[in-house]
């Protein structure tokens, strides 16, 4: 009898001892710390203050940890870095620039459709026209018109330029966008253009060519 | 009558004027609206400063109306020639108006009434409420109280029963001794231990089950950031922040500088209140500030803090220190790129409805269970010759099925499946 009255009671405060803990702000409690905590080191975990430091003039008495990529080495695949500084004579030569991608594939230009969606058609809107949901509601003004005819001229180099240092309320997109993404949505930008004037006209004496 | 009628006639007639002229001046309104859309929100707002100066109360504030007209005209030029174009520019330098030659002076007389008139649209504050609150809550309690009511029930009965014994006893002169009182007896002492056992059990499991388990865990974050805003009101794609998810194994945090891509330009909310976990009408302006602390960047000169001490970051700004919600154990591997791009799941599957919640709290409790449930339902979409699209990974099992059905080859070893890469086991 006084081994069941312990066996329950046991049960009881163990029973009260996890319902207790039960607050949305807490992590909660864990077992086998070892097993649910990496021992290396992963990606946001804290790192040891101890043992490292971000300071550059600390370094030696700690560990250096350097949050920036080792100077000149560029990602495997990835194109080479745009050399034009971010000022108005860099711009100005960005119109020299020439898009890399002489032609898109479809599963290329699908790829960037998307990717224009992402992150340009919040503003700019899904076909380039400048109504994206931010711009209808008021919240960013001077989004650009893409399919106006100022954008229709602008050359590729002066858009990477834009894309990769921004321009007026516009943000650099080097961070969300590879080198390689940029060319590819500047590409699917001019699908959503109208064609210039002497393109269309080539296009349409091309066809009547062909008759 | 015809006194009348003159009266009659007149009142109409004003009215018409009135009418008019009125009818008129909203047209011209408009006008000055879709002119200053068209050419100069680029950069100006009407009440507020932007890329360039405010333009309410524009045309008071500028030496003369010819002289606005020649500096919409052609500003390069002003500046060069004019000694209020050349204190203009050099307050909002390196910044030059671009130069408007098209646009007649009946037209940015237009533009001009616009601003002058304008007034902000008040901000509707529909406070929608938690009118769902309590609906369709579990029935538990309902069955809970049930429940002891029917033991309340049985236990009366019980007594009853015995006491009716008694007294049949009695009658009959048969005498049973003085019965044990309830408390006492041993049944009922035995029924009570097991129903404590059953409920403590129950509680024991479920606890020693939700060890390392963070269902609903919402912790405060550094800055009140609110998805329902940003992803729900606002539309955003997950992936304009969290690009990384279709990438990599993470679904990265947002760097500062993806904030500010929107915050350069918008400094201030405007939309519903946002009511807090703990009740409160949240200062949404103030944490708009604490982005512009961590990002380096002065709201008022519009410009990143200087880089003095050369660290490659503008003085003072530093990485806005995030509170992990969703956190597997170190002996999982989970990768977002497999899911999200391979396995074209959406983000809500895992995170629950992300754009209509405040704060984010954990959806799903991240078992075991839970993610093998649906690896068994979800179906795999083989690649299709004919649509050229689904996952070709798996047309090579299909080359081996027709390989042995051919008697090309005899059997598949696990090599053939991948089994000698060096992933298999070390990741």
């Amino acid at each position: 009898m006084k081994k069941i009255a312990t066996i329950v009671v046991l049960v009881l405060t163990a029973s009260i001892a996890f319902i207790g803990c039960d607050n949305k702000r807490e992590t909660g409690k864990i077992y086998m710390p070892d097993m649910a905590y990496s021992r290396a080191y992963e990606t946001y975990a804290q790192r040891d203050s101890a043992a490292f430091t971000t300071d550059a003039t600390a370094k030696g008495a700690k560990i250096y940890y350097d949050n920036n990529p080792v100077q000149g080495t560029i990602k495997r695949g990835e194109l080479f870095p745009y050399t034009l500084p971010n000022d108005s004579n860099g711009y100005k030569m960005s119109a020299t620039v020439m898009n890399p991608i002489a032609a898109m594939t479809e599963a290329q230009m699908k790829e960037a459709g998307r990717l224009f969606n992402i992150n340009c058609a919040i503003c700019h809107g899904e076909k380039g026209a400048g109504n994206g949901p931010i711009a209808t509601a008021g919240k960013i003004g001077g989004i650009a018109n893409l399919t106006l005819e100022a954008y229709v001229k602008m050359t590729d180099g002066t858009m990477f330029h834009s894309l990769t240092y921004g321009k007026n309320n516009m943000g650099s997109y080097a961070s969300q966008l590879s080198r390689d993404q940029r060319w590819m949505v500047i590409k699917y930008v001019r699908s959503l253009q109208p064609k210039p004037a002497t393109e269309a006209a080539a296009a349409v004496s091309d066809t009547t060519k062909k008759i | 009558m015809s006194r009348y009628r003159t009266i009659i006639n007149k009142a109409l007639a004003s009215l018409l004027v009135v009418l008019l002229i009125s009818f008129n001046n909203a047209v011209f309104a408009a006008d000055g609206e879709a002119l200053f859309k068209a050419n100069c929100s680029n950069c100006h707002k009407p009440d507020a400063d932007y890329t360039g100066p405010a333009l309410k109360g524009w045309s008071d504030r500028e030496p003369s109306k010819e002289w606005i007209y020649k500096w919409v005209a052609n500003p390069a030029q002003m500046i060069a020639t004019d000694a209020y174009a050349k204190a203009l520019f050099e307050k909002w330098k390196p910044t030059v108006m671009t130069a408007f030659s098209n646009l007649k002076k009946e037209e940015v007389d237009a533009i001009m009434k616009y601003v002058d008139d304008y007034t902000p649209p008040v901000a509707t504050a529909a406070a929608n409420g938690s009118s769902s609150e309590g609906e369709g809550s579990d029935n538990s309690l309902l069955y809970g109280i049930l429940t002891l009511t029917l033991a309340v029930v049985a236990f009366i009965l019980l007594q009853v029963n015995s006491n009716l014994r008694k007294l049949s006893d009695e009658k009959e002169g048969v005498d049973r001794g003085e019965p044990v009182p309830f408390y006492r007896n041993k049944t009922y002492i035995m029924a009570l231990i097991l129903l404590l056992f059953v409920i403590g059990g129950y509680f024991v499991v479920n606890g020693a089950m939700g060890l390392g388990r963070q269902k609903n865990y919402q912790p405060v974050q550094p800055i009140y950031y609110s998805h329902k805003v940003h992803a729900g009101t606002n539309q955003i794609s997950c992936l304009y922040c969290h690009g990384s998810a279709q990438d990599s194994k993470h679904s990265g945090i947002p760097s500062v500088n993806v904030c500010m891509n929107c915050h350069m330009a918008i400094k201030e909310y405007k939309g519903d209140p946002i009511i807090t976990e703990d009740g409160k009408t949240l200062d949404a302006n103030a944490e708009i500030q604490k982005l512009y602390q961590y990002a380096g960047w002065n709201p008022d000169t519009k410009q990143y803090n200087a880089d003095n001490n050369k660290d490659g970051v503008p003085d003072g700004a530093k990485p806005i220190p995030w509170v992990r919600i969703h956190n597997l154990p170190d002996h999982v591997y989970f990768n977002h790129s497999q899911h999200v791009k391979v396995g074209k799941q959406q983000c809500q599957t895992c995170h629950g409805n992300i754009q209509e919640m405040p704060e984010v709290y954990q959806f799903t409790d991240l078992s075991m269970g839970w993610c093998v449930n649906c690896h068994r339902e979800t179906k795999v979409d083989f690649y299709n010759k004919e649509s050229k699209e689904g996952n070709k990974f798996y047309s090579i099992y299909e080359k081996f099925h027709n390989d042995i059905k051919n008697h090309k080859m005899d059997s598949v070893t696990v090599e053939k499946i991948g089994g000698t890469e060096c992933q298999k086991c070390h990741y």
